[in-house]
């Protein structure tokens, strides 16, 4: 007789129950071990499928929800307005835990719009955006939040400034920000863990490079360099096969360079233990030092459990509204003669 | 000059003011007093896009035929604005009586017209400089109690309905109707041949406008979210339910409906699918620049198939357009709206008791095909005022279509999906999130029975064609259309929405040259088979629409048999300005003429 060990979380599930389909992205994306990721912390906070809803717009990540959480149930929407369709679903059933992922560009362009005001209602949901600078889809065009200088293999200079999410975020009173990078699975599942504990808005940038269309030139070194050393390839879609990038734990207070597929590197700077997440200031700080030394930093920058989400303030009553009944919901005659009478 | 015999409820006022004056309180307390004296009468608000200064007019109109038409000249009309000065007096017929505030300090040439002047600011000031301005209108109403015999008591019911029980407004606005009044009965020496008579009033009516009527019916229907957009004219729908909600649906811990103001229209529409995704009765109200930006969001809903509720108040468009008129300019839009084939349940409402039914079938409609489902209104409808004996507690249990809510159920179901036609209908059982029942991953592209992401040829037809069958099926569920028909059957006349209002004008026009015309009020698309059939009864049939390109008509010509198309005609017209009956019967009888 064979027995087989099974590790099971609080609520005596196996994580093969937190799996989804299997992934369609380009081997050895970011995105993988992101969902990788999600699965671990949803497993690890025992938190049953079925209670998440997973949330996404339209790109590479949102179409991830397909390959994580498979009894949970999800919307793929359209491209940019997640942030609208889960704030709707949020105000009838708020018991629900909304995990929602995003891209660079559903967020940043087609929808920093509902993005902003998801973020001023602190709407009660997890946020990730999976962040590489372009638009994979559609084949490599620049996204907002890629950095002044870059260039692109077929493009010119990118002349405009990015946009730095979690700092629009810290400006807007998000309540949870947090940046991570998809091959720092430790650090990474411990921020999504929190962020699925806190009430309002947990908003999580991670740092998820394009394994195929990254956004500078060099960045095309290793793709140029297949290109040229296989002449049997068509090209144009051709996707190299590149193994995920190594698990990078950066110490707290520290920094090191992770080496990307195409040989360029990422300065990755983990916050200090002394940094305060509560201040704003320091939240702020950290990140506009970090851009001036060229460095990406990590962690959980600002956090606040005191904000209001977005159902404490109107005022529902206890029960989410769509387990009420229809008596519940459907006011009696009585009332409607009342109204008739007032208007005589 | 010639005095007619003295017409008794039947005369047409025009108020010329200029917006943020505070003329609306005065223009709805004479149309409020004339209504409590049991005359038939109608009012008619025409404002500009402007908090203040732009001119506004208000057209009170007596008829005891019922019409309630803005109808075709002024007998009375009130200037009291500089800048329409000149072209209001200009367009008076011969004989018209004229009521101006001398204050205003402007020629009056209309000697041919019954001028009467009265000091209205000054007056106005000396009970109260500061509000000075505002009071001024309240003399205007003092003078046409005067002219009209509008009794006492009923100016005071209509001033208390109008303050709501504010003592000191209510003394100081009566105050200034009182000294308007004696002031017309000491210096006019004219007797007016126009005046109101009381009649016996049904104590049952009141008058509401059409968007509050909307309001209340979503309140009934068991709305659980409103997101909105400020749009005019459908603001003050979402104004009213938020003004009825702690009324009417406060539990003992709290409000049992969530009401989100949106960054915008389109947010809007995500909200009301979020929440229908969710199992909650979502619904958003717009208007047709609403509705362009919403697109994205409707396809997604027919696609996805999640029910939700959409009220589109129409305006004047293309664009922009003219924010504060009205027109029937959305119809097409509203059923083919969003890219790819599509196709959506829009329910019509005519009147202000329909307004409030169909606020509330509307979910039980959405829910049950999953679909989105529009509210077409416009602004004569939804921002004027109509009477009503009393909105009608709903006569259905609430439908809340196929829903999976226990595994039981479902494992009963034989190879259940998704989007699999177990019935027959083309309506599929939906599970919902939180119920753990049969989770997938809803989707805006292609995909299969289950709910799986599909390219596949043969399943995209398929799911295509199901989904045409499902709303196809919903027509005989479809408020049916209401038809008066004559005996003899010349013509037939199909029309929707506020026409209602002006209908019957048009159809004693019609009448009295010898015609014999029955009407059909079309009250929802997909057109129910009863049109059809009315149709082929006659021998020539109107499509009747206040538009330019004729919305409704397009839609017939494209659904019905070729042999019917020939004897169907199109008479639609649009200028903003609510619908004249003159205007429209001239043009039927044109094509009635061969003309």
């Amino acid at each position: 007789m064979v027995i087989k060990m099974v590790r099971l979380n609080v609520l005596e599930m196996e994580k093969s129950e937190y799996t989804g389909g299997k992934s369609s992205l380009c081997p050895g994306c970011g995105h993988d071990q992101i969902s990788n990721n999600i699965i671990q912390a949803a497993w690890e906070n025992g938190i049953h499928p079925e209670k998440i809803a997973k949330m996404s717009g339209i790109g590479c990540s949102s179409k991830t929800p397909a390959y994580f959480l498979g009894k949970s149930h999800g919307f793929n929407t359209v491209h940019g307005r997640m942030p609208s369709v889960t704030t709707g679903a949020n105000m009838v059933n708020k018991d629900l835990c909304f995990l929602a992922v995003s891209g660079d560009g559903d967020t940043a362009s087609i929808g920093v719009g509902q993005f902003i005001h998801a973020i001023r209602r602190n709407l009660d949901m997890v946020y990730i955006v999976e962040n590489n600078g372009v638009y994979g889809l559609t084949k490599g065009q620049y996204s907002a939040t890629v950095e002044r200088g870059s260039k692109k293999k077929k493009g010119a200079i990118n002349h405009q400034a990015p946009i730095d999410l979690c700092a629009m975020a810290i400006n807007l009173g998000c309540s949870f920000v947090a940046r991570s990078f998809s091959g720092s699975k430790k650090q990474l599942t411990a921020l999504i863990k929190a962020a699925m504990s806190h009430r309002g808005m947990a908003f999580i940038d991670v740092i998820s490079p394009c394994v195929t269309f990254a956004n500078n030139d060099e960045s095309y070194k290793s793709y140029n360099y297949v290109k040229a050393n296989d002449e049997v390839l068509h090209i144009l879609d051709y996707i190299p096969h590149f193994s995920p990038l190594e698990e990078v734990d950066v110490p707290e207070g520290e920094f090191r360079e992770v080496s990307l597929f195409d040989g360029s590197t990422l300065r990755l700077e983990t916050l200090a233990a002394d940094h305060d997440y509560t201040n704003v200031v320091s939240a702020l700080s950290a990140i506009h030092e970090a851009e001036q030394s060229d460095r990406h930093v990590t962690g959980l920058l600002y956090y606040d459990s005191e904000v209001p989400t977005a159902t404490d303030t109107l005022e529902l009553c206890e029960t989410p509204l769509v387990e009420l009944s229809d008596e519940i919901l459907r006011p009696s005659s009585e009332s409607l003669t009342k109204v008739n009478s007032s208007f005589r | 000059m010639k005095i007619m015999g003295k017409k008794i409820n039947d005369f047409i006022v025009n108020v010329a003011t200029a917006n943020g004056t505070g003329s609306q309180s005065s223009n709805l307390i004479i149309l409020h007093s004339l209504f409590e004296m049991g005359v038939p009468v109608s009012g008619k608000n025409l404002f500009p896009s402007n908090i203040s200064g732009l001119p506004t007019w208000f057209i009170i109109r007596a008829s005891e035929e019922g019409y309630q038409a803005p109808g075709d000249k002024t007998d009375i009309q009130i200037i009291m604005n500089k800048d329409t000065w000149i072209s209001d007096l200009e367009k008076l017929e011969e004989g018209s009586i004229v009521v101006y505030n001398e204050d205003v300090k402007m020629p009056v040439d209309r000697e041919d017209c019954i001028l009467l002047g009265m000091p209205m600011t000054k007056m106005a000031r000396k009970i109260n400089a500061k509000l000075g301005k505002m009071i001024a209108n309240m003399y205007y109403v003092g003078a046409l109690a005067h002219l009209l015999g509008i009794e006492d008591w009923a100016l005071n019911k209509a001033l208390e309905s109008q303050f709501k029980g504010k003592e000191k407004a209510i003394q100081l606005n009566l105050q200034a109707i009182n000294e308007g009044k004696e002031y017309a009965e000491q210096n006019w020496d004219f007797e007016c041949q126009y005046s109101s008579e009381q009649r016996e009033k049904n104590p049952d009516t009141f008058l509401v406008e059409g968007n509050e009527a909307i309001a209340l019916g979503a309140i009934y229907g068991g709305i659980s979210m409103l997101s909105w957009y400020p749009i005019t004219p459908s603001s003050s729908v979402a104004e009213s339910i938020i003004k009825w909600l702690p009324d009417l649906r406060m539990n003992e811990d709290g409000l049992t409906c969530a009401v989100i103001q949106a960054e915008d229209e389109l947010a809007a529409a995500g909200m009301v699918l979020g929440s229908g995704w969710a199992g909650g009765r979502g619904m958003t109200c717009t208007s047709g620049p609403g509705i362009s930006l919403m697109s994205e969001f409707i396809g997604l809903f027919y696609f996805s198939e999640v029910p939700g509720v959409i009220w589109d108040v129409n305006r004047v468009g293309p664009s922009t357009g003219l924010p504060t008129r009205t027109q029937q300019g959305d119809l097409s839009m509203l059923y083919e709206a969003s890219h790819g084939d599509t196709q959506h349940i829009v329910l019509i409402p005519g009147t202000v008791d329909e307004c409030f039914e169909f606020g509330w079938k509307a979910f039980d409609i959405a829910e049950r095909f999953q679909t989105i489902v529009f509210g077409f209104s416009d602004l004569d409808l939804g921002m004027n005022r109509w009477v009503t004996d009393g909105f009608k507690y709903p006569d259905l249990p609430m439908d809340r279509g196929k829903i999976i809510r226990t595994q039981e159920e479902l494992d009963a179901i034989p190879n259940y999906g998704r989007y699999r036609d177990v019935d027959g209908d083309g309506i599929a059982y939906r599970t919902l999130p939180g119920s753990g029942i049969d989770p997938i991953l809803y989707r805006g592209t292609g995909h299969d029975e289950d709910g799986i992401y599909s390219e596949d040829p043969e399943v995209y037809h398929s799911t295509m064609e199901r989904l045409r069958r499902k709303i196809d099926g919903s027509r005989p569920f479809l408020p049916s259309p209401v038809i008066r028909e004559e005996s003899e059957k010349d013509i037939g006349v199909i029309f929707y929405g506020s026409m209602e209002n002006t209908i019957v004008e048009i159809d004693d026009i019609l009448e009295k040259t010898g015609l014999s015309v029955s009407t059909c009020r079309v009250r929802a698309l997909p057109l129910h088979s009863e049109i059809e059939d009315f149709v082929r009864q006659h021998k020539k049939t109107i499509v009747l629409e206040i538009n330019r390109d004729g919305q409704l008509f397009g839609i017939i010509r494209k659904e019905f048999p070729v042999d019917l198309i020939t004897k169907i005609y199109s008479v639609s017209f649009s200028d903003g300005m609510p619908p004249r009956a003159k205007v429209y019967a001239e043009k039927i009888l044109k094509i009635i003429n061969g003309d």
